[in-house]
């Protein structure tokens, strides 16, 4: 299915909406199943998004414990002698966490089916600065930038022969702490160098801007874009009630 | 390979079975089959690799753009796995050792010395490594300011390495590696950003680390420098082995 950038954006911002205001299990679960649902529409490789997310499921799990745990209240379901474990409200705060922030990936892995030249593009169209919109854009790309930057800097540290599985975790963190610096101001002399870069090409040059690429909105384009906010608020006064 | 290597090696319970020196000696590094591809692309970088590699002399790797000369060098020392095959390090699979171990075996100088940097100033990167594997104070003083010496990095010992001009970073990069002294080094396009002077100051201490019996791989596009120092040239071309040749006329054949 071929959107425009806009329309994808008003799709995500409607799901993590609903993500927001529904509370309940058996809600967020539905809306996740749509989400995904409308990934396939998309054609995205399920198994390779879940590749990578792979790293990040352990979290997902820790703040499911974390939630189980410290959320107090309902029936209690597992203890140890007076000390409370589980009960029935942590359990399902901990589930509506998990599936909440599961909606929200899903609804980000949307728009990732557009470059980013589409969205400042598109996000002009909507009378956002373009300064503004390229801004958005460069935070982004820079997301992955710093993770690359974080995994060069541990191989390189390996590489000098410093074992960090066997590092105790004071020496980690004297380790990591020292490392932080240099790979913060790394990035931010990168930024600042793609900021020269991208003045010497004449960036803000003048106060608009042309582009190569225009945008149409089809009559599907149109037509989501009323139906999913109106979906949306009719959903949420059903919830209300 | 020094006596402190080896009771270090044997520490750590690294040692493998045999007589190690005269095992390195054989086959420091070997790559069979080698294939390479990216995960999710079927084209593949690197296909049918066969090298070994003894420890010793000094190898160049040559070819053109993109045939994957350094997809190929760090395969060699584990940032990357390959798709196939196996490679052999000390007569052990590669993915028996961790990278802090390869790192102690190579030293590996980054096309980009921006991936390599991660200290706040030149001199601590210099003595990381050093430090971290438990060297006197003195001996890490001593090593450092003979590299930040013979590499002409004293006004910078200082300063923050990502300030450093191109050329003043790519010597960093090498001294950094070299003030470890792995038994075996690959250096990614040393010379890139190196003046005509300090590219002979390279050439000269590379001379005396292959003469004090160690090896190295120089990944380099630059003719004069690989003639000058390379004992063997390997050719790649579209991710294959072109040509494996001994450079001071051994006889040389087609893969």
């Amino acid at each position: 299915m071929k959107l425009d950038p806009r329309t994808k954006l008003v799709m995500v911002l409607c799901i993590t909406t609903l993500a927001i205001v529904y509370n309940t299990p058996g809600a967020l679960f539905l809306l996740l199943a749509a989400t995904i649902g409308l990934l396939f529409l998309f054609r995205i490789n399920l198994i390779g998004v879940m590749g990578y997310l792979k790293p990040y499921f352990m979290l997902l799990l820790v703040l499911f414990l974390a939630q189980c745990i410290f959320t107090p209240g309902g029936e209690v379901l597992l203890a140890i002698g007076p000390v409370r474990l589980l009960g029935t409200r942590g359990l399902l705060m901990g589930t509506s966490v998990v599936l909440r922030l599961l909606i929200v990936i899903a609804a980000a892995v949307l728009l990732t089916t557009s470059n980013s030249r589409d969205f400042i593009s598109g996000l002009v169209h909507w009378k956002v600065p373009y300064e503004i919109a390229f801004m958005v854009s460069i935070t982004i790309r820079f997301l992955p930038v710093f993770r690359d930057e974080f995994i060069n800097v541990v191989t390189a540290v390996q590489l000098r022969g410093v074992e960090l599985k066997q590092v105790s975790w004071g020496r980690k963190i004297d380790l990591f702490r020292r490392l932080f610096f240099p790979v913060v101001y790394g990035a931010l002399l990168k930024a600042q160098q793609l900021s020269v870069a991208m003045e010497a090409r004449g960036f803000r040059a003048y106060p608009r801007r042309t582009y190569l690429r225009q945008l149409f909105l089809t009559r599907l384009d149109i037509c989501l874009m009323v139906i999913c906010p109106g979906l949306t608020l009719f959903l949420i006064g059903l919830h209300m009630i | 390979m020094t006596e402190k290597e080896i009771n270090m090696m044997k520490q750590a319970g690294e040692m493998p079975a045999g007589n190690i020196i005269e095992e390195t000696r054989k086959a420091f590094l070997e790559l069979s089959q080698i294939r390479f591809s990216w995960p999710g692309k079927r084209t593949a970088v690197l296909s049918g690799i066969n090298l070994t590699f003894t420890g010793k002399g000094i190898t160049a790797v040559m070819g053109p753009n993109g045939c994957g000369k350094t997809t190929l060098t760090k395969l060699m020392v584990g940032i990357l796995s390959p798709t196939s095959g196996e490679i052999r390090l000390e007569g052990r699979s590669l993915r028996e050792y961790t990278l802090a171990q390869i790192g102690r075996r190579i030293g590996y100088v980054f096309q980009n010395p921006d991936h390599q940097f991660f200290c706040s100033s030149v001199a601590e990167e210099i003595g990381f490594g050093l430090t971290h594997l438990g060297e006197e104070p003195e001996v890490v003083r001593e090593r450092v300011n003979f590299y930040l010496d013979y590499f002409e990095l004293l006004p910078y010992r200082d300063q923050f390495p990502l300030h450093l001009s191109y050329g003043e970073k790519q010597r960093l990069a090498i001294a950094a590696v070299l003030a470890g002294e792995p038994r075996f080094l690959i250096l990614d396009e040393p010379t890139v950003g190196l003046d005509i002077y300090r590219k002979k100051l390279l050439e000269q201490h590379l001379h005396k680390v292959a003469e004090s019996g160690r090896g190295i791989i120089i990944v380099s596009h630059d003719n004069r420098f690989v003639n000058q120092l390379a004992r063997r040239v390997i050719t790649l071309e579209n991710g294959q082995v072109k040509w494996d040749s001994d450079w001071r006329g051994k006889g040389n054949h087609e893969a």
